[in-house]
């Protein structure tokens, strides 16, 4: 039983073959200007302001959205619920476990999951914006449930408007493959 | 029947490669033929091999036996069917299989109600046939006393050595249903019938191995 234990970590296939050159350049494209639209917001007009439009689970949310667009979790419906959903449970752990972070941390992720698996909206940089609203800077904290909205919310919104936008233009691709 | 099929051999004698995988492990895919095809699809594809081998090995399953249950009676029946009646000789039953190459027919009733069934078995079980009541107990039978073997049932009639009810199907019974029947009555053929057990046609083991349903999928 031990054996069979072991022997799972082995693994049982080889890796996926590598995508072609016009791929990478579409990712390339399709984060850049995902991550400009969202950054330049940010840095350009809300530098000086409390408001924030963008959060470090951004850059992961382009790794999908831009790079592997028919992934099941690079889907709108995941995209915008994942983080939609992880930035409340987040915001809420801060608030109600803030003075055990360790905890507030642990909890925010990892209810974060379950509930993106009870909503099939499993995103996997869901689970870093429920943890930037615990870990977060002050700004974060001071945000409360606005967190939700701005920057989870909108920025998510304006990504998924460029992956659309960009996705579509080569006809190799096509995105989303469904919405809901 | 040449050869002994894997399955029939004892678990315990199998060496790991003579092992014979089910259907749908059969017409398995490689994890090279996945990884072209892989290739082929441009994007990155969030799945493994291994995920992907499994999904089609379910899915394939999911559809075999969704391709089984498609198929009815009412399909790969045989429409024109060759019928005696209860009063025919059983002479002119014999004639009639003979000429017609059949080796089973269905005995009905003026309005066309089915009543029995009269196979190549119902005439050698009378026969004296030993054994598995098969053409060469009859052989055995005949080596063994004298004269026509037929004789004692020279001047009987279809009713007399019918099988009676024999079994029947519906047009819309499934060929699966039919296979099993097939195996577990251990018989080759069976009447079609509609809703008043009126024949409308018949369904032999060969109807179901040419299925054009099975043979175009597969």
């Amino acid at each position: 039983m031990l054996k069979e234990y072991f022997n799972k970590m082995k693994g049982t296939t080889k890796s996926p073959p590598a995508v072609s050159l016009a791929e990478i350049g579409w990712s390339w494209v399709g984060a850049f200007l995902g991550i400009a639209a969202v950054a330049s917001l940010n840095y350009k007009i809300l530098e000086n302001s409390d408001l924030v439009l963008i959060i470090g689970s951004f850059g992961a949310s382009a790794v999908l959205i831009y790079g592997a667009i028919k992934s099941p979790l690079a889907q709108p419906r995941n995209l915008l619920g994942g983080h939609i959903f992880s930035a409340v449970i987040g915001v809420a752990c801060y608030q109600l476990l803030g003075s055990h972070m360790w905890l507030a941390s642990s909890v925010a992720v990892a209810t974060a999951i379950a509930i993106m698996h009870v909503t099939k909206t499993l995103h996997p940089p869901g689970g870093a914006t429920a943890l930037i609203a615990v870990i977060g800077s002050a700004k974060i904290h001071n945000l409360g449930y606005l967190y939700v909205l701005m920057p989870v919310g909108l920025g998510a919104l304006i990504m998924l408007l460029v992956a659309l936008l960009v996705n579509n233009i080569p006809q190799s691709r096509r995105y989303p493959e469904f919405w809901f | 029947m040449v050869s002994v099929t894997i399955e029939e051999m004892p678990m315990d004698t199998r060496k790991k490669s003579d092992y014979q995988p089910s259907l749908p492990e059969r017409y398995h895919l490689s994890d090279e033929d996945i990884y072209e095809a892989m290739k082929e699809i441009p994007g990155y594809l969030d799945i493994t091999l291994g995920d992907f081998k499994e999904l089609y090995q379910i899915a394939c399953r999911c559809a075999l036996q969704r391709i089984a249950k498609s198929v009815t009676a009412g399909d790969i029946m045989t429409r024109d069917v060759v019928t005696v009646k209860k009063e025919t000789p059983l002479l002119d039953v014999a004639k009639l299989m003979a000429d017609k190459g059949v080796a089973g027919v269905p005995v009905i009733e003026e309005d066309g109600m089915v009543v029995g069934i009269i196979t190549e078995r119902d005439f050698l079980v009378r026969m004296g046939a030993l054994g598995t009541k098969s053409f060469m107990g009859v052989v055995e039978n005949c080596l063994v006393g004298k004269g026509c073997v037929a004789a004692p049932i020279r001047a009987q009639k279809a009713a007399d050595v019918m099988t009676s009810p024999a079994a029947t199907v519906k047009a819309e019974t499934i060929s699966l249903d039919i296979s099993n029947l097939f195996r577990e009555r251990k018989i080759n053929r069976v009447p079609v019938v509609d809703n008043k057990g009126r024949l409308i046609g018949i369904v032999s083991r060969e109807d179901i191995v040419h299925s054009p349903l099975i043979s175009k999928t597969f």
